[in-house]
């Protein structure tokens, strides 16, 4: 039996968390992963869990929940939202911070936009789970960077590559800074 | 856990009935990181934000495992005849 964080106190039992092999129990050695996409205190929302041992076919045990439903955007969430991405120009949610990207697609659209030498500014989605959750059903965009311009979801990595290209996106950030 | 090539491929063939798919792991055998290639009917009219929506939509139950998904192209059958057109070499007169 696992009971698994201070919060919200979830208990998991598999069926064969413990069990004899020549009457001498064993510890199933169960690898738990648990994925919080909520902060404690919250009500849980979101979670995954995989849970196996491999003692031969008989004992070997797997199985893997998932329960996921769209509720990380709270109505305050998306208030914050509105307000963060409207108060810059141009803003862009990543892994990492501008100095420090912590991955090469977040660094990608970080160099675009220096190189562009307009004024932006950055937030790392990795220091708060329920933001990262949040924004994916906010932006209706799975995955992160994700860039801002004038409070418009603008895109990802290979959009803003493929518009920089094409010069589109020296053009919008243009006419955003006049505006 | 992650997903295979195939599935990616698969889930994007039933959906977006693509004259054209490439699909590459680049996760390293983990199966949650793809490159992608895909010219279907489905994004005429679209820019290419909508193109991309429509290829996320796609694979939205894939998405739940897959941590990077590059869209390199995303083109309509013409846009994908006239790209290749431009690229081969001019036949001699």
């Amino acid at each position: 039996m696992w009971s698994v964080g201070a919060f919200n106190s979830i208990t998991i039992t598999p069926p064969s968390a413990s069990f004899v092999v020549n009457k001498v129990p064993i510890n199933t050695p169960t690898s738990l992963r648990l994925h919080y996409f909520c902060r404690p205190l919250r009500p849980l929302r979101s979670f995954s869990l995989s849970n196996h041992s491999s003692f031969g076919p008989q004992l070997s045990y797997k199985r893997t929940f998932s329960f996921r439903c769209s509720a990380a955007l709270t109505p305050e969430l998306k208030n914050t939202l509105d307000k963060v991405v409207t108060s810059h120009k141009v803003v862009l949610f990543m892994k990492g911070t501008r100095d420090f990207p912590q991955c090469g697609f977040s660094n990608t659209v970080v160099q675009i936009l220096k190189s562009l030498n307009v004024p932006f500014e950055t937030i790392n989605i990795l220091e708060n789970e329920l933001l990262r959750q949040g924004l994916k059903e906010y932006s209706s965009w799975p995955t992160f960077p994700q860039l801002y311009v004038e409070g418009e979801f603008f895109g990802g990595c290979d959009i803003t590559v493929e518009a920089y290209k094409t010069g589109e996106l020296q053009e919008l950030l243009e006419k955003a800074m006049c505006s | 856990m992650g997903v295979t090539k195939e599935q990616v491929e698969s889930s994007l063939t039933s959906k977006l009935n693509p004259a054209h798919l490439e699909v590459i792991d680049t996760s390293g055998g983990c199966g949650a990181s793809f490159t992608i290639e895909v010219v279907s009917e489905k994004f005429e009219g679209k820019r290419l934000l909508e193109r991309h929506r429509v290829v996320n939509a796609a694979l939205e139950e894939e998405m739940k495992q897959i941590h990077a998904l590059s869209i390199k192209k995303a083109l309509t059958p013409e846009q994908w005849k006239q790209q290749q057109e431009s690229e081969k070499p001019e036949p001699a007169a």
